[in-house]
């Protein structure tokens, strides 16, 4: 964001709606820019206080008509004919926010969506925040070039043959049965994973309905890598079909921003040749308050909740998401997750702060995680008396995350039975100690490189760090000791506990994340 | 009784766009080829590169690369690419 005071523009008297005396905020925008679709209806929450919001449309009356209809925008709109305005204010992109102040000079400039940007331009207007940091869009994202500055800019017009990102969907449509056919068989033939479903007929479906406030019509986000339209109702369809109960549409909302959250990256986690697929983490009080399992067989198919929600999640990502597993999704061996992997953390469990605390949330809230896992590994460990004895089988699972002579590239969630925590917090190990045990214990030994067989991993090496691990020249095997994810998970007999290693990570992979749930 | 169940699927109609023409010859063609950034990928379209400057005649090879083979190609790397006569994309390892 830019700070500047220029004069007053007499260019604002062409704005019917514009006010002298009193603050306002501009936003010069294009129909057809995704980030102009992502921003504009931010704005709405602002225009309904004392604040005047005009936006400046630099396309023509039909193209902006069906904008403001689409995106649902309550504040004034003017079209720029002929660019007018834009060539005066001179913005080199849109969306571009200006606020001015009392006499019209510029007091804020504010270029693309920026949620903590626009949440200060709300606080300087004496408003609350107005850009949630976890509604599933992006906290920044750049904007488009300004209509003016294109070549042959005379008020030449978006083309809305591209579908706008709207905030409001159509109804789903109603495919009719006569009695003489079997509804499941055909469920199995028109949508749905392998396993028979629930069909969701319209009964149902409005019962679920009922688990949310939000209207039907309502775009909660774009499935990936077809980036299908998930509005509530079609989240319901596929909650029906999963078996979930109606006050699940609590978690499968925020689950489906999550998971189409820019960080996760479902485009490339759905359609990848890996075996990733998504775990589903919950924590907090709704564990309990809607039967969700953190302990024995949590992976497995023991209550209704974990497996409804992951179920219905996966069926979101199939009908919705298109990444059917005879089609885009290219796994070359797949993942039984893909049925439903959703777990609950055994915080009773858990001798340290819960997962979601670490991720900066009050422990008495809920929220869910999502992080795209290769399938688990087993670590048993019956014998260690000594929280670093055990640890040290963690490592050696830990040191084939993606594959063994692979470093630095990865992450990796550890989920450690609640026999392995008490040990290790009897040990005096706190959970960042476990965390730095496990990053400066994992390690690859360097024989291992020793041939030059050209193996998978062997080529990155001028990029991998050298350790010594038990006497042993080692190359470090994780980054830093934040690519450990630690949560404890099970149940109370049986020392064993899991690692399931990542896809790619970071900005160029999948990221991690956490989404409240309400 | 006749039941009526709720679609469940993605509705969204995807834009038809027709295929482009294919080209007669590469003679004279500005051909770009496309790296989606997986490790290996240079050696093929590098090969590539070659065999059309020498053996195909090609006026020229514009050489494009992907950030990173998980995501879409953003705008800039299609800008780079629209104006040419072909692309090939090279893919996976």
């Amino acid at each position: 964001m830019t700070q500047t005071q220029t004069p007053a523009r007499h260019d604002l008297q062409s704005l019917a709606t514009y006010r002298p005396g009193s603050k306002a905020l501009l936003v010069f925008f294009e129909t057809d820019c995704p980030t102009c679709q992502l921003a504009l209806p931010y704005l709405n929450a602002l225009a309904n206080g004392q604040v005047q919001v005009i936006g400046i449309s630099q396309d023509d009356e039909a193209a902006t008509d069906t904008f403001i209809r689409q995106m649902g925008i309550h504040y004034p709109v003017e079209l720029d004919r002929g660019l007018k305005l834009s060539r005066a204010f001179d913005p080199q992109s849109v969306p571009t926010f200006y606020l001015l102040d009392e006499s019209g000079r510029i007091a804020q400039t504010l270029v693309g969506f920026d949620k903590a940007a626009l949440n200060e331009i709300a606080q300087a207007l004496g408003h609350t925040p107005i850009a949630p940091a976890s509604d599933g869009a992006p906290a920044w994202k750049p904007g488009c070039g300004s209509r003016h500055l294109e070549p042959a800019a005379n008020g030449h017009s978006a083309d809305l043959s591209a579908p706008l990102l709207r905030r409001l969907g159509d109804r789903a449509s109603r495919i009719t049965f006569s009695d003489l056919e079997d509804v499941v068989e055909q469920c199995f033939r028109l949508f749905g994973d392998a396993l028979p479903v629930v069909p969701p007929n319209e009964e149902r479906v409005s019962a679920m309905l009922k688990g949310t406030d939000l209207a039907p019509q309502t775009v909660i986000a774009r499935v990936p890598p077809v980036y299908g339209e998930a509005t509530v109702e079609k989240i319901a369809a596929n909650a029906v079909m999963a078996g979930c109960r109606p006050e699940m549409m609590r978690v499968l909302i925020p689950l489906v921003r999550a998971v189409c959250d820019e960080k996760f990256n479902a485009h490339g986690v759905q359609a990848t040749t890996h075996f990733a697929a998504p775990l589903v983490l919950i924590n907090g009080p709704v564990r309990n308050e809607l039967g969700f399992w953190s302990k024995q067989n949590l992976f497995s198919n023991v209550v209704r909740a974990n497996s409804s929600v992951g179920r219905a999640l996966q069926l979101i990502l199939l009908n919705i998401g298109g990444a059917r597993p005879d089609g885009i999704d290219m796994s070359a061996q797949g993942n039984a997750g893909k049925f439903s992997q959703c777990i609950a953390e055994n915080e009773e469990e858990n001798p340290w702060e819960p997962f979601h605390v670490d991720r900066g949330f009050q422990r008495d809230e809920s929220a869910v995680t999502l992080f795209a896992a290769e399938p688990p590994r087993g670590v048993s460990e019956h014998k260690a008396q000594r929280g670093d004895v055990l640890l040290r089988a963690v490592c050696s699972a830990l040191a084939t995350v993606w594959s063994y002579r692979v470093c630095m590239n990865n992450e990796a969630m550890v989920l450690l039975c609640p026999e392995h925590a008490r040990t290790l917090h009897r040990d005096g190990f706190g959970k960042n100690d476990v965390r730095r045990f496990l990053f400066e214990n994992t390690g690859i030994p360097l024989r291992y490189y020793s041939e030059p067989d050209g193996g998978e991993g062997t080529q990155f090496t001028a990029h991998y760090r050298e350790i010594t691990i038990l006497g042993e020249p080692c190359y470090q095997k994780f980054r830093s000791p934040e690519s450990i994810f630690i949560a404890v998970a099970g149940g109370t007999a049986g020392k064993f506990s899991s690692v399931l290693g990542s896809w790619a990570v970071g900005p160029a992979g999948s990221q991690l994340v956490t989404y409240p749930i309400p | 009784m006749p039941i009526t169940l709720v679609h469940p699927g993605n509705e969204t109609k995807p834009e038809a766009a027709p295929p482009p023409r294919r080209l007669d010859t590469l003679q004279g063609k500005r051909i770009g080829l496309l790296d989606i950034s997986k490790p290996g990928g240079s050696f093929f379209l590098d090969r590539l590169e070659q065999l059309l400057r020498t053996q195909y005649g090609v006026a020229d090879v514009v050489r494009a690369k992907k950030p990173t083979y998980t995501k879409n190609a953003p705008a800039e790397v299609i800008e780079q690419l629209r104006s040419l006569d072909a692309v090939i994309e090279g893919l996976a390892d």
